[in-house]
């Protein structure tokens, strides 16, 4: 039985609320701009009287004419020394690594004529490489931090503190006061701290070892904003060893996640992701997640199974599953356990059934509660397996403790000197304050920031470091493996490393580079097995981007711990509320490092779908009670209607926030994004950190909530009780999920449980579609509703000979494989020059993405069960729409379909939209005329209309292509649209071009493999899978003729060379059905 | 433009025939007694084959000016012996050779087999050097001059305007002596009249005849005018008579360069210089450091402008051609861009050279043949473009690439129904392959 759940994509349409299904008629929600067209010019005030407009008309016309006679002379100017590896129009690749103390990942980085120009993962080398596909898994933090290079509010230059505000500052002026500041607090016996994110570099802590060897007093505390200390301090204590260990999610059968959004930000996720979606394939052996969380995270909108709790029943819920297992495998139970044993018993069931074969993993910041969860995986045996210790990440050392320290110590005035670098602590600790009272009172304080952020601002100087794509840097993510980092550009400002700023304060002048290699030489030597001459092994290194020496052995370290004194504490450590809080980082804006990144802040968030904003996510019931309302329409957001803007209160700090109603969101329970609020005391840290809001004021992006985080039990806590009120007040919201409604129909999204498609009956789970005719097709001498032909024999249109003639390009999307993480959205702009347009044009269903990422939530009433239970029809689809406690979610990126029977193309008035012989469905800009008929005819509502000329200053704020140095960004394969043009995904036509132009040159067919668009080179998981359908050996032609291939609402027979394939998910309930 | 060249682009005759009668002056003063001809031009020829690679007779090169060398060595050593075998010779310790070797930084000159005669001949050369052959170095012929076109336009307006000029003061005559008979006849003046008068009361008289003159003008302003919008901003083809062929900061010489041999120019492969044509979109304009491949030795051009011309390049690139090393001093060319394509247009060199295996000619005209300054001969409209996209056909031969899609054709019903469909013509164009489909181009 194909499976029968209904699904919607928002409370409005589940609700059949008449805004959002009106809505929906509409593909572009407002009749005309022309109000906004005319309100910038400000005709209203204007005093031009009419002669004067006809003689203005007359002449503009007549200089027009004139002008447009000249042809403008061009310059061109060649290199005088062209290097020898740069041809001029051709793209050079360079092997770099990505890490910013949150994520990590061997990156090729693209360069044309000097330039870096868009980022993707190293599918050759390095940890977030999947090996059975060649691809390296990033997200869409990583593919944007290109275009953080040309931001134009990076710091020019050194800048150091005059009065109350920087001024710039030559080097060697810094250098040298800097040094003399260093020199007193050494020498009056203070210390100086290094405060720095978690450095995984081996040169950046020989670079400390060498300051601290010229000033005895030197130290180095490692902050990260988002903590692990409760997980890394619970390895101290269970093994001995403060690390995070490395997890190998491709031998977990089954993974247990307790509250840990591992496929998301959690942990080393651009590793979790490949090693996950491997597991995920219905035909090999699929593994079985379980998700225990408060909120409706990324890895909870994937699990086979989720149960929501609160952040305060985790500890329990923990312990109950801990306990579960004890007393099945012979260990200590500690006793307590929650009232969700139901839940935990599934999960311990599965655990047990896959001894050494699973993995448990909790986000949870609690030290308790991650050494009972090490006791449960040293139970299950999974140490040594799926749990590797002894190779463990260096991921992740910050220690809550030592920050806390810190802080104490420069308010009692025993730091001398304290230098920063990757961290912004004024802005992520919730002692801000406090800490700043402490920075006043250390005399020498500088920081590395790139900006004159949070804390830069308040200190003495700024040597603001390289961006990453201007730097050398070495990396060891992991014990034996290494990873480099090399320049794709010279430094675009008078900036310089941070590690070359110790070198030169400890005395060494040394280049960053030849510190690296040295630092290399000697490391490699101490290991020992290189292969090759030291030289070679180096530029090999610079090569592949990735040196990996022979790995350790996997262990099975004995667990140490004490779980009763740990369970104690974890017990201690819950802060039970009727409200609880839950602070969460988002897949776009993470920390908040990146928060002036337009691509991330426009990127809709997977799960709500919102852009530019941070908010609170509630529960629609909790919302209701709180509106005092039992109208699901007070729910809805959209244009025309904003979110209501809720207080929520956590010991003493209110935070004002709107609210979103997130179905699967456990009752009681608030979410609120970290890492937006950036720049809220008028610091300038990027181009879209701030913005102008609805009210005309240039305001953060969201709202801080770093200060509703406290310490709790040594650690930091990212949950508390709390107390929420509807302020009465409302806030508008740009929110796309509202925007492209699918009409209804059920043919969307398809999805199955593993034991139906284990069963082989493809009708059973991918039915093709059958349209009734009025002939006898089955014989039985009637014409009737029986009579039905499958819908590829009607036709309206002409067959395109496409079949065996020259190329047909297509995509297939595995539903199961995506994990709905957006890296796809992002890469598609940096490849196609896809425009910003901010927040409120968003707002008014204007965004420009060509690849957007639709989630459909799912509901639990299915058909079989309500007509056994005697239902009438009308009963049982109410009952379908109500919506179940905890929803189970389908991503599905949709693109240009490509349709051969394009329903576009019929209907453009001056052929703009043609078809080519290679299935593509091409958009020609320059003969559009923007009448949007086909953007109205297109039943997937791919086709974006250009408002605006987003490349003007009403977009500045928020556009990259904007300004000089932004526009270096722009991919010069691909034209930046002007107004009043449609575009739409063109299936990367210039990838296209480009690898069939290798092979032509070469001599040779195109072979599977060789071109990728984007977003399947984007995709680290395998979800997008991108080749030639008239290729017979090529994998995109095996999925699309495989039995889960379909396509999106296949009834109405366009014929897209876009295919999906249906979602097998691994649960048991419906396996019966 | 120099004057001096202008002048001698439209009297060529005149500046030869001056040249001639100058250097026969010079000639008949400098080398009025004992040239001899026989022995110049023997060493002349020697000096080319053996020793013009590093050396010129009056000025330094690789190795030292030539000129002159038998008076620096008279006394100090065995001339002969040294450039027989230069190395052999400095071991015999001669300390003006070793001085020279010090002097050239220990630039080694190979072994030489040269009689003494030979020798004798090539010093003679370097000694009398330019010699008189200045006059045969005129006969051969001269740089291109650039193709004008037949522009007489200008010289019928003026003679049209005189004709009008001519007209009305003929008529005016006319009228005065008209009047003037009037006046003898003891008539009533005539009505003093314009013409256009004349043209209106003609016209009234003949309100058909002249409403279809004015019909016709006024369509054949429109069609005028509407031709002209056509081709506004766009330039060559055989259309529009005016090419685009801005000043360029160099005047570089395309045709004495890629020219052919027999025209006296010196056939460089295009691609040597735009080397990128068949690897990237951009042919590329050639940085300055391939210039000096050649220029490196070639400091002086055929003419003296020439070698202005090539003090530009040296200067960009930063080459002290006195000292023969580069000063560091860099300064980029700033060429004009002669081909614009409009932004939203891709194109790739790659393709058509590489692939297509187009003549560089083909688009850019006779550029080896007649263009001294590049100019932009094709149109480069889209009308053009897809003209030959039109009518050429996909080089297939011999690429595996087109194996395949020949392949996938043969392989079923549609493959085969297109694939007779392309070759009603006897041949499979750029077109039938997709050529003329939009997002070929467009993207």
């Amino acid at each position: 039985m194909s499976s029968t759940k209904r699904y919607w994509k928002d409370l409005g349409e589940l609700h059949q609320d008449t805004e959002a299904l009106k809505g929906r008629e509409h593909e572009f929600p407002q009749e005309m701009a022309i109000d906004q067209v005319l309100g910038d010019q400000s005709f209203a005030g204007a005093s031009t009287g009419r002669r004067d407009f006809l003689k203005f008309l007359g002449f503009s016309l007549g200089a027009a004419t004139l002008a447009a006679c000249e042809t403008p002379v061009v310059k061109s100017i060649p290199y005088v020394n062209k290097p020898e590896d740069i041809t001029p129009g051709v793209a050079n690749w360079y092997a770099s690594t990505f890490y910013d103390g949150q994520d990590f990942a061997s990156v090729l980085v693209k360069t044309r004529e000097g330039r870096p120009i868009h980022i993707k993962g190293n599918p050759r080398f390095g940890i977030n490489r999947n090996p059975a596909l060649d691809k390296g898994s990033i997200n869409a933090r990583i593919n944007s931090s290109v275009l953080s290079l040309y931001d134009n509010e990076r710091l020019k230059g050194f800048m150091m503190k005059s009065g109350e505000g920087m001024v710039s500052a030559p080097e060697g002026e810094v250098d040298e006061a800097v040094a003399k500041g260093l020199a007193a607090a050494a020498g009056a016996g203070k210390r100086i701290v290094v405060l720095t994110n978690t450095v995984i570099s081996p040169s950046i802590k020989a670079a400390v070892a060498e300051l601290k060897a010229k000033y005895a007093t030197v130290e180095h505390v490692q902050y990260d904003a988002i903590s692990y200390s409760g997980l890394t301090n619970a390895n101290a204590k269970s093994f001995g060893a403060r690390v995070m260990p490395s997890y190998d999610l491709t031998k977990a059968d089954v993974i247990v996640s307790m509250d840990a959004d591992f496929l998301s930000n959690w942990g080393s996720s651009t590793e979790h992701t490949w090693q996950y979606a491997s597991r995920r394939n219905p035909d090999g052996s699929m593994n079985r997640h379980f998700q225990f969380e408060s909120r409706m995270s990324l890895s909870g909108a994937n699990a086979d199974e989720r149960t929501a709790i609160k952040p305060s029943e985790l500890a329990t819920a923990v312990i109950s599953l801990h306990d579960q297992i004890a007393k099945r495998t012979g260990g200590a139970a500690v006793g307590g356990g929650s009232d969700m044993d139901e839940a935990t018993k599934r999960a311990a069931d599965a655990l047990l059934g896959a001894r050494g074969k699973s993995v448990v993993l909790c986000g949870s910041n609690d030290e308790g509660t991650q050494v009972l969860v090490n006791s449960i995986n040293s139970m299950l045996g999974n140490y040594g397996s799926t749990i590797d210790l002894a190779n463990h990440t260096f991921f992740k050392q910050g220690d809550d403790a030592a920050v806390a320290q810190l802080v104490k110590d420069m308010n009692a005035g025993s730091i001398g000197a304290l230098l920063i670098a990757g961290v912004n602590p004024m802005y992520s600790l919730p002692n801000a304050e406090e800490f700043k009272a402490g920075l006043a009172k250390v005399a020498l304080s500088v920081s590395f920031s790139a900006y004159a952020d949070e804390t830069a601002s308040l200190c003495s100087y700024i040597c603001p470091d390289n961006h990453y794509l201007e730097s050398w840097n070495d990396f060891m993510p992991k014990v034996g493996e290494y990873a480099l980092a090399q320049p794709a550009i010279r430094p675009l400002f008078k900036t310089r490393q941070w590690g070359e700023s110790l070198l030169r304060w400890s005395g060494n002048d040394s280049t960053w580079h030849a510190y690296v290699k040295g630092t290399w030489q000697r490391e490699l030597a101490a290991r020992g097995g290189m292969s090759a001459a030291f030289e070679d092994t180096w530029n090999m290194a610079v090569h592949n981007g990735v040196y990996s020496a022979a790995a350790t052995a996997a262990a099975a370290p004995a667990f140490s711990g004490d779980v009763n004194a740990a369970a104690a504490t974890a017990r201690k450590a819950a802060q039970a509320g009727e409200w609880e809080v839950v602070l969460y980082t988002t897949e776009a804006i993470g920390d908040g490092q990146h928060a002036n990144n337009p691509w991330l802040q426009e990127m809709p968030d997977p799960v709500t779908k919102v852009t530019w904003d941070n908010y609170v996510c509630m529960s629609p019931a909790d919302m209701l009670t709180i509106l005092k309302s039992d109208d699901f329409r007070d729910l809805y957001i959209g244009e025309a209607s904003p979110a209501k803007l809720v207080k929520v209160t956590v010991g003493g700090v209110e935070l004002e926030l709107p609210a979103v109603p997130s179905p699967g969101q456990k009752s009681g329970t608030l979410a609120i994004a970290l890492g937006y609020g950036r720049g809220a005391n008028g610091e300038r840290v990027g181009r879209a950190a701030c913005v102008t809001d609805h009210n005309g004021e240039w305001k953060p992006v969201g709202r801080n909530a770093y200060p509703l985080t406290a310490m709790n039990g040594g650690t930091m806590s990212y949950s508390a009780a709390a107390s929420v009120a509807f302020t009465g007040a409302t806030y508008p919201l740009a929110i796309t999920q509202t925007h492209l409604t699918h009409m209804d129909r059920h043919s969307v999204v398809k999805e199955t449980s593993v034991g139906v498609y284990k069963a082989g009956d493809k009708e059973a789970y991918n039915p093709s579609h059958l349209l009734a005719v009025h002939e006898d097709v089955n014989g039985d001498g009637a014409i009737d509703a029986r009579d039905k032909k499958p819908v590829r024999e009607f036709d309206l249109w002409e067959e395109h000979p496409v079949e065996g003639v020259g190329h047909r390009w297509g995509l297939s999307i595995d539903l199961n494989s995506c994990i709905g993480c957006g890296a796809c959205v992002t890469a598609c702009n940096s490849e196609n020059n896809i425009s910003v347009v901010g927040k409120d044009e968003v707002r008014r269903s204007r965004e420009m993405h060509w690849l957007r990422v639709d989630r459909y939530f799912s509901s639990d009433t299915k058909w079989a069960e309500g007509r056994a239970e005697g239902r009438s029809k009308i009963e049982l689809y109410r009952k379908m729409e109500v919506p179940s406690n905890s929803p189970s979610m389908v991503f599905m990126p949709v693109m240009c379909q490509h349709c051969n029977h394009a329903p576009c193309e019929t209907v453009c008035p001056v052929a703009a939209t043609t078809h080519s012989n290679e299935g593509l469905n091409q958009m020609t800009y320059n003969r559009c005329i923007g009448t949007r008929y086909c953007a109205n005819n297109c039943p997937y509502k791919v086709r974006r209309f250009n408002w605006f000329n987003y490349t003007t200053e009403k977009f500045g704020e928020v556009n990259p292509a904007w300004d000089d140095l932004g526009r270096m960004v722009l991919n010069p394969d691909v034209t930046v649209r002007a107004r009043g043009v449609i575009e739409k995904c063109s299936m990367c036509v210039q990838s296209i071009q480009a690898g069939k132009l290798e092979a032509k040159k070469a001599g040779r067919p195109v072979k599977d493999g060789d071109i990728e668009t984007a977003c399947s080179a984007a995709c680290g998981t395998g979800a997008i899978v991108f080749g030639d359908l008239n290729d017979k050996t090529s994998k995109v032609r095996g999925l699309a003729t495989s039995d889960r291939s379909y396509h999106m609402l296949e009834e109405i027979g366009v014929q897209p060379n876009v295919n999906y394939l249906v979602k097998v998910r691994n649960t048991e309930e419906e396996a019966t059905a | 433009m120099s004057l001096a060249a202008r002048i001698s682009e439209r009297f060529p005759g005149l500046l030869h025939a001056s040249l001639a009668v100058l250097l026969v002056l010079s000639f008949s003063n400098a080398h009025a007694q004992g040239f001899d001809e026989a022995l110049y031009t023997k060493g002349e020829k020697l000096f080319k084959g053996n020793c013009g690679a590093c050396h010129k007779p009056d000025k330094n090169l690789t190795g030292p000016a030539l000129a002159g060398s038998r008076a620096r060595w008279e006394g100090q050593g065995d001339i002969y012996a040294w450039i027989k075998n230069s190395s052999a010779y400095l071991k015999t310790g001669n300390a003006y050779a070793n001085k020279l070797f010090a002097d050239w930084k220990g630039s080694v000159m190979t072994a030489q087999a040269v009689s003494d005669e030979e020798i004798d001949a090539i010093l003679y050369y370097a000694d009398n050097f330019p010699g008189p052959l200045q006059v045969k170095d005129d006969q051969t012929p001269p740089a291109p001059t650039p193709v004008q076109g037949t522009d007489a336009w200008p010289w019928l307006i003026v003679l049209g305007l005189l004709f009008l000029v001519v007209t009305i003061s003929l008529s005016g005559v006319k009228r005065s002596l008209d009047s003037a008979v009037r006046d003898a006849e003891g008539r009533k003046p005539a009505q003093d009249r314009s013409i256009l008068q004349h043209i209106g009361n003609w016209a009234w008289n003949n309100k058909i005849a002249a409403s279809f003159i004015g019909l016709f003008f006024v369509v054949w302003l429109l069609l005028q005018g509407w031709n002209a919008l056509w081709t506004i901003g766009i330039y060559g083809g055989d259309e529009v008579a005016q090419n685009y062929k801005p000043e360029q900061p160099i005047l570089f010489n395309h045709t004495l360069h890629a020219g052919k041999v027999e025209a006296g120019n010196l056939a460089i492969n295009c691609q040597y210089c735009h080397s990128s044509a068949e690897k990237s979109k951009h042919a590329g304009i050639p940085s300055t450091n391939i210039c000096m491949n050649c220029h490196q030795a070639v400091g002086e051009g055929r003419t003296p402008e020439g070698t202005a011309e090539i003090a530009k390049i040296y200067r960009a690139v930063g080459w002290d051609p006195e000292k023969l090393a580069y000063t560091g001093e860099e300064e980029p060319i700033r060429w004009v861009k002669v081909h614009n394509l409009p932004d939203h247009a891709y194109f790739n060199h790659a393709q058509h050279v590489a692939v297509g295996k187009i003549e560089c000619q083909e688009c850019h005209g006779p550029i080896d043949e007649k263009m001294d300054v590049a100019e932009q001969w094709a149109p480069l409209t889209m009308g053009w473009c897809i003209d030959c996209h039109g009518q050429r056909e996909v080089q297939m031969a011999g690429n595996g690439y087109y194996d395949e899609t020949m392949a996938r054709l043969h392989n079923n019903e549609i493959g085969h129904r297109e694939l007779k469909s392309y070759l009603e013509d006897g041949k499979i164009t750029v077109k039938e392959l997709g050529g003329w489909e939009c997002a070929k181009c467009h993207y």
